[in-house]
């Protein structure tokens, strides 16, 4: 049974992999991925803590249930404003979407 | 666990032992690869002959033994002979690993289905819940075949099943929350073993028919066939396949045909209950088999609904039955006139 | 870490499977490869979610991630022209560096404020379960008030969505 401790450099790993995501990639939909990645580098650190506490707690797997359901409405309302982007101005390159106007 | 045989005599006891032991044969033999293998074939041969008979023709006849029961054995050698086409623009890895990954997920549910007391593969207790994970995959499995198949008719087609196939889903795990509410677990041995005294088609026979309906739908039957409209669409999303590929998609059809019968008769039909004169996966075997009879006899009586109407049906007049039977169930589970485990 | 005791097979398959889908799927070429992979990291997290007795959860994220968001994400990727897609770039040589640098400096401050803090903190698993139909009653009976707010909040960017994506003719 692996200890808490890999649970977390696992989740950190994520992290990691996410924040590279976020900083480097000039694709909307790239972008898109790197933070459904954070987001679940984030619940697997719930549910490991909820387990490993002593008694083993539930609450942790509640948090991780709302958070599922709250990162999944973020997606869909990030694609649809990821389509209008595109509509507008016919790329999905963040370089090139950084005017206000349009 | 095991004594790996270490003289030459003892690899026999080892291999009997082996093939004897119950992990094996629940795997392998039943309701293992075997059994859904043939029960698979059998079920190809059986609609053509049922869709024949409603008809007015005869269906198969010719390939070996009586009424041609050899026909599926002598489509399968056909389309292996056939040489498999893969357009020039077509993205290979995807073309050609999605039609396995189909067949992978259409069995993967299969190991927590129940066919008798102790003749489950895996007794999850999350059982109802898996089957739904796994299920919920093959929309998006569809999608990614139809792209990559990188021509118009099959993407249209894939579109709308898609579309089809994401719509049905919600009434159908809804209407599956009154049964879970009736027997208090999402584990499918309970589920079934709840129903010993009345079937969960009595209390629950609105989720019955919402569950029935849905499910026809998402298996892409008719009448609710568009994606895979002969005269209009050619194939729908598997238009580009051909040869082993087709099989292997068609398989993965049929299999999700046995798939949902076998689900609606551990979710309401009592599973393998049934008197004591059959064993109890024979029963299990003969009641998914007539509810497979009820899912295929509509596609030769029925024509076929327009799309869009059949996407805003699933969403809009299915999915508040769904719901308002959920809150009847409630209701009627709260003021005591169903006892949870039936009546 | 204790180094005399073997790692678990299980948690070494799924840590490689996640964290190499999860690489890949911001480093393929075509973006439907990175969503497939995508969708293998999140089938990933869901074993990790298995193996630390959340079986409902993981189930759960399978059919909610899998199931819904990466096929909204494939949509999307279907939806926007093919030649934008493809000229994934990251531009200038030094920025990967840079990106490299900062998210390699954080997880590595993260995963080593938790192994100096390791013996401090549990090893092996208590024992307990953790069955499901607890999972209701706190749901509804501890944390009512998310549970709706959440409810609204879904009902809003379902409408958002629909708005912001409609096409005007």
């Amino acid at each position: 049974m692996p200890t808490l401790v890999s649970y977390i450099i696992v989740s950190a790993a994520l992290l990691g992999v996410g924040i590279y995501g976020l900083s480097v990639k000039r694709n909307a939909i790239r972008i898109l991925f790197a933070v459904e990645l954070i987001v679940n580098a984030a619940n697997l650190n719930f549910v490991a803590f909820a387990r490993y506490m002593n008694p083993p707690t539930v609450s942790g797997q509640v948090i991780v249930f709302y958070s599922i359901a709250a990162a999944a409405m973020e997606a869909a309302v990030g694609l649809a404003l990821i389509l209008v982007a595109f509509r507008l101005n016919s790329t999905i390159d963040l370089r090139k979407l950084n005017k206000l106007k349009g | 666990m095991v004594n790996l045989p270490t003289t030459p005599a003892g690899i026999l006891p080892f291999i009997v032992a082996i093939v004897t032991s119950h992990t094996f044969i629940t795997l392998v033999i039943f309701p293992g690869f075997i059994h859904l293998m043939v029960v698979v074939m059998f079920l190809t041969w059986y609609e053509r002959k049922l869709l024949a008979r409603i008809q007015l023709r005869i269906g198969p006849l010719y390939a070996g033994g009586p009424g041609g029961i050899l026909q599926p054995i002598a489509d399968g050698v056909k389309l292996i002979f056939k040489e498999v086409m893969i357009p020039y623009t077509a993205d290979k890895p995807l073309f050609l690993g999605i039609p396995l990954a189909l067949v992978f997920l259409g069995a993967l549910p299969f190991a927590v289905i129940p066919f008798g007391q102790h003749w489950v593969i895996a007794n999850l207790d999350v059982g109802l819940v898996f089957v739904f994970a796994v299920t919920s995959l093959f929309p998006s499995m569809v999608l990614i075949f139809a792209w990559a198949s990188n021509s118009k008719y099959p993407f249209l087609g894939g579109l709308r099943s898609l579309f089809q196939q994401v719509a049905y889903e919600i009434p159908m795990w809804v209407s599956a929350l009154s049964v879970v509410m009736l027997a208090e677990s999402f584990n499918l041995v309970q589920i079934v073993s709840a129903q010993q005294k009345i079937w969960f088609i009595g209390p629950a026979f609105i989720s019955f028919a919402v569950f029935f309906i849905a499910s026809m739908a998402e298996l892409e039957r008719l009448p609710f066939d568009l994606p895979e409209a002969e005269p209009e669409l050619v194939a729908g999303w598997f238009t580009e396949s051909s040869g082993a590929l087709f099989m292997v998609i068609f398989l993965a059809l049929y299999m999700k045909l046995y798939l949902m019968s076998s689900l609606i008769t551990v979710l309401f039909l009592g599973g393998w209950w049934g008197p004591a004169f059959l064993p109890q996966p024979v029963w299990f075997i003969l009641k998914a088999l007539i509810v497979a009879t009820f899912i295929i006899i509509p596609r030769g009586v029925y024509a076929r609904l327009r799309v869009d109407l059949l996407i805003k049906v699933g969403w809009t007049r299915l999915l508040i039955v769904a719901l308002a039977n959920v809150f009847i169930t409630v209701v009627l589970l709260r003021t005591g006139i169903l006892s949870p485990w039936g009546l | 870490m204790d180094l005399s005791v073997p790692p678990d097979i299980t948690f070494v398959v799924l840590t490689a499977i996640t964290l190499v889908a999860a690489i890949m799927a911001l480093q393929a070429k075509e973006l439907i490869y990175g969503a497939i992979s995508l969708a293998v990291s999140f089938i990933g997290i869901a074993g990790f979610f298995v193996s630390l007795d959340a079986p409902y959860l993981a189930m759960l994220q399978i059919a909610v991630y899998v199931g819904a968001v990466v096929v909204l994400i494939l949509f999307t990727i279907m939806l926007v022209s093919r030649e934008e897609v493809d000229k994934d770039l990251t531009g200038e040589t030094g920025e990967s560096a840079a990106g490299l640098w900062l998210a390699g400096l954080l997880a590595v401050s993260i995963a080593g404020i938790a192994a100096l803090a390791g013996p401090n903190l549990p090893s092996t698993a208590p024992v307990g379960n953790l069955p499901i139909s607890q999972l209701g009653p706190v749901l509804a009976g501890s944390y009512p008030v998310p549970l709706l707010i959440l409810a609204l909040l879904l009902s809003g960017a379902l409408l958002g969505a629909l708005v912001l994506a409609k096409v005007d003719r």
